[in-house]
């Protein structure tokens, strides 16, 4: 260790002498801010992040504006699980920046998702079970696809569950294949 | 046979205690380049897939079928498969193409041509290509936060340990099921003290694991397992559809998530179909592309003992790493699961991912001793970091960590103790002692903890439940605390989800909350002097490991 030490003060006295003056240059990792659109229109890429975007935009389900989702509010027992919930309209936006950066698969998922925000989070756990292996007959299957059309307007996932109960028929995947 | 003294040395190396097996097609035991993996094709008929990879329509099983239909681009798929996959995979190593000419290619690929361009690269052009086609342009890691007695007041020290160290998501699971909700509240509330914008979530059974995120306990999910075959993802009790559903469930209440897959995995439960471990993994790519998910953790994972086992695995490794990342999703690069007994071959392990980057090097590293790594350890852990710190230094690689001094890691761990502590009281859970809290602070494990009753805990994390408490109660238990600054924290992560930003590709947010992912933080690598660099300010950060000599000081 001595040695090192040794070296090290060398070194040190070597770049006292010299007064080098260092330069920095510095790298930054973030893109470059855009205007801020107007609602109602097609996000993009440059809507991004939404929240700082259009603030204005960040509503829960229930209305409330994310702005209006403080500390104080939370003590005071103003803010409602639901009001920390993300909005139908909200995934759509966000569906659209995906598409925008070339991501449509996330899109569909997104327009899936804000289909199932309306659906209760019992119903909605009740109805994954309901999917997998083995647990549903195919009427089963059919009669979920149109609750979920009908009583919550989610044509997207309907669809998605016909299909599957189709696959599943095929593929033995229905109650009682096993 | 006399044996020869060089011989009888050498197998007292750690690294002959590691497994090792030739190659065994018929049971899956082959990396890439299997002699039963299908060769590529498409056919399309009428606006729809009715062959994929040599199979026909009427012969495809529940994962041809949703690939087909979900996660291939029917309008590129043909022209791509008549490309020359050496070319392609010339150009994925190519510094010159950059990441977004490359994407339309990828993304008309079959399971059959991703697996057989992958199979053109050697480990450095994989490294190569890994560099550029990384979705997010930072790279970072994930961490793992447990301990085999379930301490949540231990969670929570270790957890801000965690945060001030540098990981910006943060994984924790259970010894005992039932305390799920507990470790969740305590990796949440420890991140959220050690630095705000932290991630956290509870890995545990999926249906669970959705129900914590929902309450505004966990803030995204990673253990959402596919396979790639059909009868192991059966067996697995699910369905492409049924998690397909599942995705969509946690998006919709603005939870991020990935899927986790891994070669090996149908080699361990038994039905690989004579398929290489590439092919097999890149069918659990595809259906996470189908799915809509924005990301995965892949790379053998759990099951890093069946690639690392046969000529070639770790090879393989990182190159389901690379598809993944080349299809335009978030890539968990495994690194996250004890794979040999050599520290030589555990570096090995590391380096594609640490050297090349990805959106996560590890997935994760283990924040805690080995010992208490309740995910059954992990590559790397707690007792590996100036180790970790040096090779960062060494080779001027943001590997994702950064050095932190002992008097900082002290306070935060103090706090973040002191914090649950507020909560367990609000919350009416067992009370957290003043003597845990001193031991949480200076513990290297939890033989340094005393016991808690852990009977009445989980009783508890059951009430809890039961009461319907959410995140909104945990903030009230800070704020009455005192602590005003990690309920703000914790408030500013449930307002995430209103806002949906880090459902996005690659997220995670910076100690301000400022999202940084896919898509404003795109990879653009185009050779030397572009792409990521270490600013000034972290690479002082990193040089500066505790075990450096300050020359100011000699």
């Amino acid at each position: 260790m001595t040695e090192i030490n040794d070296l090290i003060s060398k070194i040190v006295n070597n770049v006292q002498e010299e007064q080098a003056n260092s330069s920095s240059s510095t790298n930054t990792a973030t893109a470059s801010p855009q205007s801020a659109p107007t609602s109602g229109k097609t996000m993009t890429q440059a809507d991004y992040p939404f929240f700082q975007k259009h603030p204005d935009l960040v509503n829960a389900p229930t209305g409330k504006n994310v702005k209006d989702v403080t500390l104080e509010a939370a003590i005071n027992g103003d803010v409602k699980p639901e009001d920390l919930r993300i909005s139908p309209a909200t995934l759509k936006a966000q569906g659209q920046i995906a598409a925008s950066a070339g991501r449509s698969s996330i899109q569909s998922n997104f327009d899936r998702a804000a289909e199932l925000t309306k659906i209760p989070d019992e119903r909605v756990l009740e109805m994954y079970g309901s999917l997998r292996p083995y647990r549903s007959s195919k009427q089963e299957l059919i009669d979920m696809a149109e609750e979920l059309e009908t009583k919550y307007g989610a044509k997207i996932c309907g669809a998605f569950v016909r299909e599957a109960a189709d696959e599943y028929e095929k593929r033995k995947k229905l109650k009682g294949d096993n | 046979m006399k044996r020869q003294k060089r011989f009888e040395e050498l197998e007292k190396r750690p690294v002959h205690e590691d497994g090792f097996v030739d190659e065994w097609p018929e049971e899956g035991f082959v990396a890439m380049d299997g002699p039963y993996d299908p060769k590529p094709s498409v056919k399309i008929e009428n606006g729809e897939i009715v062959e994929l990879d040599g199979k026909k329509k009427e012969d495809f099983d529940l994962i041809d079928s949703f690939i087909a239909k979900h996660a291939i681009n029917l309008d590129t798929t043909e022209k791509v498969l008549a490309m020359d996959s050496q070319k392609i995979a010339n150009m994925l190593c190519d510094p010159n193409v950059t990441r977004d000419k490359i994407i339309p290619i990828t993304t008309g690929f079959t399971p059959a041509k991703a697996a057989e361009v992958i199979s053109q690269l050697n480990f450095v052009e994989m490294m190569m290509a890994t560099q550029k086609m990384r979705p997010r342009k930072t790279p970072a890691t994930q961490g793992h936060v447990t301990n085999i007695r379930d301490n949540p007041v231990l969670i929570a020290a270790d957890a801000a340990d965690a945060a001030l160290r540098g990981f910006p998501e943060q994984e924790t699971t259970t010894a005992v099921a039932r305390y799920a909700p507990l470790n969740a509240i305590s990796i949440m509330v420890g991140a959220q003290t050690g630095r705000p914008g932290v991630l956290t979530q509870c890995s545990v059974e999926e249906a669970e694991e959705l129900s914590l995120g929902m309450r505004g306990f966990t803030a995204y999910a990673e253990t959402i397992s596919v396979y790639g075959t059909e009868q192991v993802f059966t067996d697995g009790d699910d369905t492409p559809w049924s998690k397909g559903f599942l995705a969509s469930c946690y998006a919709s209440r603005g939870l991020k998530m990935r899927f986790t897959s891994g070669s090996g995995s149908e080699v361990m439960m038994g039905y690989a179909e004579k398929k290489s471990m590439l092919y097999l993994e890149a069918r659990c790519i595809f259906i996470t592309k189908g799915c809509g998910v924005q990301g995965l953790q892949n790379g053998a994972v759990s099951c890093i003992g069946i690639p690392g086992a046969v000529p070639s695995g770790i090879r393989e490794v990182l190159g389901e790493n690379l598809l993944c990342m080349a299809m335009d999703i978030e890539c968990a690069s495994g690194n996250d699961q004890a794979f040999s007994h050599s520290d030589i071959r555990r570096t090995e392990r590391l380096l594609g991912q640490f050297l090349a980057g990805t959106d996560y090097i590890s997935s994760g590293y283990s924040s805690v001793p080995n010992y208490d790594n309740t995910f059954a350890g992990s590559n790397m852990d707690a007792t590996d970091y100036d180790d970790y710190y040096a090779m960062q230094r060494d080779l001027k690689v943001n590997g994702g960590l950064v050095p932190v001094k002992e008097a900082d890691i002290i306070k935060a761990r103090n706090k973040a103790a002191k914090a649950l502590q507020a909560v367990f009281k609000s919350l009416d859970l067992p009370e957290i002692t003043d003597e845990e809290i001193e031991a949480a602070t200076y513990a290297f494990s939890s033989k340094d903890m005393p016991e808690r009753n852990m009977v009445e805990d989980m009783k508890a994390a059951q009430d809890l439940m039961d009461r319907g408490v959410t995140g909104v109660d945990v903030i009230k238990g800070l704020y009455a605390g005192g602590f005003t600054d990690v309920a703000q924290a914790v408030l500013n992560l449930l307002q995430q989800r209103i806002a949906g930003d880090f459902l996005q590709t690659s997220a995670i947010f910076d100690k301000d909350w400022n999202v940084i992912s896919a898509v404003n933080n795109t990879n653009d690598y185009n050779g030397p002097g572009t792409g990521y660099h270490i600013d000034d300010k972290l690479w002082e950060r990193i040089t500066d490991v505790p075990m450096a000599i300050n020359p100011a000081d000699v």
